[in-house]
């Protein structure tokens, strides 16, 4: 045997286990799911019935689908450029030359890596109604709150509260090694031709940083775009007052898992798989334009 | 001048961040009596240290507990080890379809895991698995960022270290383990650290997967529990403050890694 044969079968041997596991639970998956796509089965009849794209035309149908295409883009159009905002400015906090910069990092962090099943009641009892925070807080500078989890038109504003509130830490701390890549010498450079402050960050810093926000709103669109948990934890199992808090990978979760239409569900899942495609190849193009253009 | 105004905006962001944290401490602390009022107060008087005790004994988070602990080290353990040797492999054997293998792994990263989450299920179902350990925990025994991660840092390492354990006959699997695991530390610490807590912390799948509480993992537990005590705010936010205090610990322990770890999944 070769001596380059020998090198391939003991690769493959290292590979194994990881391309059997990847191959069952995720190629697999990826073709199995757009198949059955195109069927009509509950998982307890042995036959699965062949509808063609009728589950698609449904879909597309669906009063209640346009409606949580309707709240997923309302989601993504608020958290998006909140948390990046937030999180961009959070960043340039940090890399100030400040003291104590691990204890902010950190803290600002710990929502991140905290389970949503605990967050998520913790934000119940702040938004509750009587005796909640947020309530006593503004009922201390006069103002009488809504009832904020049972009030449809408040149900955005808590989805995208509970949301920044725990991605803020992962933004920032994406931010802050993008800014801390960017060589001290552009700086100086720039310093030494008069530049400072805003000038500074407008023309050094921004520029120099678009590779990093770039990728953070990819991730964060892509966040956004399945937002399910948040609405889970905070209403219970449920999609919120008149469905207010209907996404559309809660309506795949609802047609999937409650009620068993699994072609459907996969339906519903490759569009939302799409629209994220779409969304990557889109962002991808527009930085490869950005940075042909600087 | 401005360094106040920096570090006024970095408490104001810190207390938005801890506050939560801060007022679910406060309110697991105290009697029912201070709850349910319009006008709280964030000091618990007296204390109630019972409310502890009292949501530990209404649910079996014992178990809970055993459960996530068993699931989340029995993942970490086997993405760890299966991720190094194929990282290893991506990063220092020749072999033929390399890079055709290593492109496929990466177009897998563009797909979204909740696509995953029916056809998994049918196979999960087709197999017998509802409802065990191995149907919660199979399907997440690699990652394939643990991959990328490691073969990151066995690329940087210099190439006389492996030339020379090939000339003393080690063979691939006994030079990752004996000689490129002790000098490699950190990334197996952050990559087993992301994992672990990523997989404390999952839940949507075991709620699908399983409908026995004996299997249940702490944050499913936590969630039943909410819907079993409703409005009794005091246990609940104890609860959540015990289910959410030893992560947060192995956090603290951990977090440069972790943070640095996720910091550079954006550097690419």
């Amino acid at each position: 045997m070769t001596l380059k044969a020998r090198r391939t079968i003991t690769a493959y041997l290292m590979l194994f286990p990881t391309l059997i596991l990847l191959a069952v639970f995720t190629l697999y998956p990826i073709v199995e799911s757009f198949v059955i796509s195109f069927f009509r089965w509950d998982m307890i009849s042995p036959h699965k019935q062949f509808v063609g794209l009728r589950n698609y035309v449904q879909i597309f149908q669906d009063p209640l689908f346009h409606r949580a295409v309707a709240n997923t883009i309302l989601f993504v159009a608020l958290y998006v450029p909140i948390v990046m905002a937030l999180g961009l400015g959070v960043a340039l906090l940090l890399n100030a030359k400040i003291r104590l910069r691990g204890f902010f990092r950190t803290a600002i962090f710990l929502p991140y890596v905290t389970s949503i099943a605990a967050t998520g009641i913790i934000w119940q009892w702040i938004f509750n109604d009587q005796f909640g925070l947020l309530n006593d807080l503004l009922r201390q500078i006069g103002i009488q709150g809504p009832d904020w989890l049972n009030t449809p038109q408040d149900t955005m504003i808590c989805l995208v509260t509970l949301s920044v509130w725990q991605s803020l830490g992962y933004v920032s701390v994406l931010f802050l090694a993008g800014l801390q890549n960017i060589s001290r010498e552009y700086y100086e450079a720039a310093r030494v031709d008069g530049a400072h402050g805003w000038n500074l960050f407008r023309h050094v810093t921004w520029p120099l940083l678009s590779p990093t926000t770039f990728f953070v709103l990819l991730i964060s669109t892509i966040e956004a775009f399945k937002v399910f948990l948040p609405v889970y934890v905070l209403y219970g199992a449920t999609d919120g007052p008149n469905d207010s808090g209907l996404t559309m990978l809660y309506y795949m979760f609802t047609e999937g898992f409650s009620d068993y239409r699994m072609g459907y569900a996969s339906a519903s899942a490759y569009i939302l798989f799409v629209i994220i495609l779409a969304c990557t190849l889109l962002q991808m193009t527009l930085q490869r334009r950005v940075h042909y253009e600087s | 001048m401005r360094k106040v105004l920096i570090y006024t905006a970095l408490l104001v962001v810190t207390l938005f961040s801890v506050g939560p944290f801060i007022w679910m401490l406060s309110t697991s602390l105290k009697p029912a009596s201070q709850v349910l009022t319009s006008t709280p107060s964030l000091w618990p008087h007296p204390i109630e240290w019972s409310n502890y005790a009292a949501a530990w004994t209404s649910a079996p988070f014992g178990r809970y507990f055993l459960n996530s602990l068993f699931i989340s080290g029995v993942e970490t353990l086997f993405d760890l080890t299966l991720g190094a040797m194929a990282a290893y492999a991506f990063a220092r054997l020749e072999f033929a379809g390399k890079r055709t293998l290593f492109l496929a792994l990466l177009a897998t990263l563009m797909v979204p895991g909740e696509l995953l989450l029916i056809p998994n299920y049918i196979t999960v179902a087709k197999l017998h698995w509802m409802s065990t350990y191995q149907g919660i925990i199979v399907p997440w025994l690699v990652s394939v960022f643990t991959i990328f991660l490691m073969r990151q840092f066995f690329l940087s390492m210099p190439g006389e270290l492996f030339e020379a354990a090939q000339m003393d006959g080690l063979n691939p699997v006994r030079t990752l383990f004996q000689i490129v695991m002790p000098l490699t530390k950190p990334v197996w610490i952050t990559a087993g650290l992301i994992k672990f807590i990523g997989s404390w912390n999952s839940f949507l799948w075991v709620v699908v997967v399983s409908n026995s509480q004996n299997l249940d993992t702490v944050p499913v537990g936590l969630m039943n529990f909410t819907s079993d005590v409703g409005t009794e705010y005091n246990q609940l936010m104890a609860a959540a403050t015990f289910c959410m205090v030893p992560l947060a610990i192995v956090f603290l322990i951990g977090q440069r890694y972790f943070i640095e770890g996720i910091a550079r999944s954006g550097i690419r």
